[in-house]
């Protein structure tokens, strides 16, 4: 009697462990088949020579979703989302800083986060420079650093900000 | 009532009335608490709801057309640019805290109180009266939500400044 | 003798509802209960509970609004391809060159604004009629759910049209869920096939708003009707005792 009672609770159990190997691997199938297919999430784009770049202002490239600049000599391809809720940032001319509009998130040239609801500085992308072109790898983003880090260059606003509260 | 005394036909003569509920039709005065067939009570209510909701949107369907703007640009973010409506107290929210407390945490835990809301609130008296507190939270909690709603939606203007929806209206539907 | 009752008698109306007579309440009872359509209502229920003050009919309302955003979802299928480059034109197409087609459309969108309104309402009065109390606990939380539902169906509807509107919202929609700890990236990257809203979040959203989404919510508001049926019924048990 005790055995055929352990036979049927090892059977049941033998059949509750198969579903939960099934659901598992539903699971696990269901979410590796949802990922991101390679290559329709950015790779490299052909942009433009590097002495093309400006040093006080940025060139905007549409086709990588950036922008690209130069401070002290060094290139930055900058992407153009707001790391706060993905708008696109304005480049603001009269200020020299980015602007943006959504939420009122200000960066400066480099980038970096000067004030707004934005959690870290705007992410940029990794670079190569391929017969004498730059190169962003827009699948290859480097995260801006945390809202309050202490920026790295030194271009205060140097005229009216674009995003006048009271304009418009 | 007419019918609560018996008609007395005058060719036949009475022996007596015997009292009580006819076999078919129940005429006594229904109570709150009585149950009424749903058949037709409550389908023909139904109908008529029904037939209201669709004449209303079929109305207002003649009238207002469905919104289109230019075509999807990703190099040109609209200024001010609205969520839609139902997360525009989101959006509200989101211009002044940090993302992972107006975009995760409130709506969370918005949507954990009201599952967990049977469990919180054990006082089985379903009269208004008798939970004020529910009521009372429950109340601020909706009443907050309608008027960053009504913000975010009809009082925001470019670079999510304040307009007044009676100067410049910036609402999407 | 109406018409119905003519055909209710005849032999293919017995097949069909087998019961001829609608005399008593009896008759009435046997014939709901028999009757497949009837079969999500109760038979009986108390009085108060069928006002117009008790539920305000929101709850039947977003069930009709549900039905006119499914026959004017279907209409608009017809015309649609989810795809960057034919979708925002197959709109202008469906608005300019097929008869009633701005019409349908209008129905749809308006039909789905009012039934997120009528959703949410619904909720709020159902609160204050204190309808998450025992024996309702488990028909509440469905009903969350399914005003969780209603919010992502208006939502992934949102971009369908591919203009300016659609696109923006969604990208910040689903920017929000970069913020959610551990999964947000990953769960944001499924959502959008990719790190920008684009081909492969069109099609994401699409199947997701025709298909995925309208199946949960048919299933789940089978529940919420047939517990509303049960919950209904052991009002009456609790009154007649």
């Amino acid at each position: 009697m005790s055995e055929d009672l352990d036979r049927r609770h090892f059977l049941a159990r033998l059949w509750t462990w198969g579903l939960g190997v099934m659901a598992g691997a539903a699971a696990w199938t269901s979410w590796d088949f949802l990922q991101p297919v390679a290559g329709q999430s950015g790779g490299p784009v052909a942009t433009v020579s590097p002495d093309k770049i400006p040093t006080d202002s940025v060139l905007e490239i549409p086709a990588m979703r950036g922008y690209l600049t130069e401070i002290e000599g060094a290139t930055e391809a900058i992407w153009w989302k707001c790391p706060h809720l993905g708008c696109k940032v304005p480049w603001c001319e009269t200020s020299g800083q980015f602007e943006c509009p959504c939420h009122g998130s200000v960066y400066n040239r480099k980038g970096e986060y000067r004030r707004g609801p934005a959690p870290r500085g705007m992410d940029r992308f990794e670079f190569t420079i391929i017969n004498g072109v730059v190169v962003p790898d827009t699948s290859k983003i480097i995260r801006g650093a945390p809202a309050g880090s202490p920026e790295t260059i030194n271009e205060p606003p140097k005229g009216p900000e674009c995003l006048d509260p009271t304009a418009g | 009532m007419s019918d609560d005394k018996p008609t007395q036909p005058s060719n036949v003569r009475v022996l007596g009335f015997v009292e009580g509920k006819p076999l078919v039709g129940d005429r006594k005065v229904p109570e709150e608490e009585d149950s009424v067939m749903v058949w037709p009570h409550l389908l023909i209510r139904h109908g008529v709801v029904a037939l209201a909701v669709m004449v209303f949107v079929l109305g207002i369907s003649l009238f207002f057309n469905a919104p289109l703007k230019e075509m999807a640009n990703p190099s040109v973010t609209p200024n001010p640019e609205k969520a839609p409506w139902y997360f525009a107290a989101l959006q509200e929210l989101l211009s002044r805290f940090h993302p992972l407390v107006a975009g995760v945490l409130v709506p969370g835990a918005i949507i954990v109180g009201l599952l967990a809301l049977p469990f919180i609130d054990r006082n089985p008296d379903t009269r208004m009266r008798n939970r004020r507190i529910a009521v009372a939270t429950f109340t601020i909690f909706m009443v907050a939500w309608i008027i960053l709603t009504l913000i975010g939606f009809a009082f925001r203007g470019p670079n999510w400044g304040w307009v007044w929806p009676w100067q410049e209206w910036y609402g999407e539907l | 003798m109406s018409l119905m009752d003519t055909i209710r008698k005849s032999a293919p109306g017995r097949a069909i509802w087998r019961t001829p007579r609608r005399v008593t309440d009896r008759d009435r009872a046997a014939a709901h209960w028999g009757s497949f359509l009837l079969h999500i209502y109760p038979v009986r229920m108390r009085r108060e509970q069928i006002s117009f003050r008790w539920s305000w009919f929101l709850g039947v309302a977003s069930m009709v609004l549900f039905g006119s955003l499914i026959a004017s979802g279907i209409y608009l299928m017809f015309f649609y391809v989810p795809s960057p480059s034919t979708a925002y034109g197959d709109i202008i197409f469906l608005q300019t060159k097929v008869a009633f087609g701005q019409y349908i459309r209008n129905i749809h969108r308006w039909s789905a604004h009012l039934m997120v309104l009528a959703v949410a309402a619904h909720m709020a009065r159902m609160f204050y009629r204190g309808a998450y109390k025992p024996p309702r606990e488990f028909n509440w939380i469905v009903g969350v759910v399914l005003l969780v539902l209603t919010l992502l169906l208006s939502f992934t509807g949102y971009l369908l049209p591919w203009d300016q509107l659609a696109y923006w919202a969604v990208t910040i929609g689903t920017s929000m869920t970069e913020f959610v700890p551990f999964i947000g990236g990953t769960v944001g990257g499924m959502l959008l096939g990719g790190t920008e809203v684009g081909a492969q979040t069109l099609l994401r959203f699409y199947v997701l708003h025709v298909a995925v989404l309208p199946t949960l919510l048919v299933g789940i508001i089978m529940i919420h009707l047939w517990r509303w049926r049960k919950d209904s019924m052991l009002d009456m048990e609790v009154a007649s005792e």
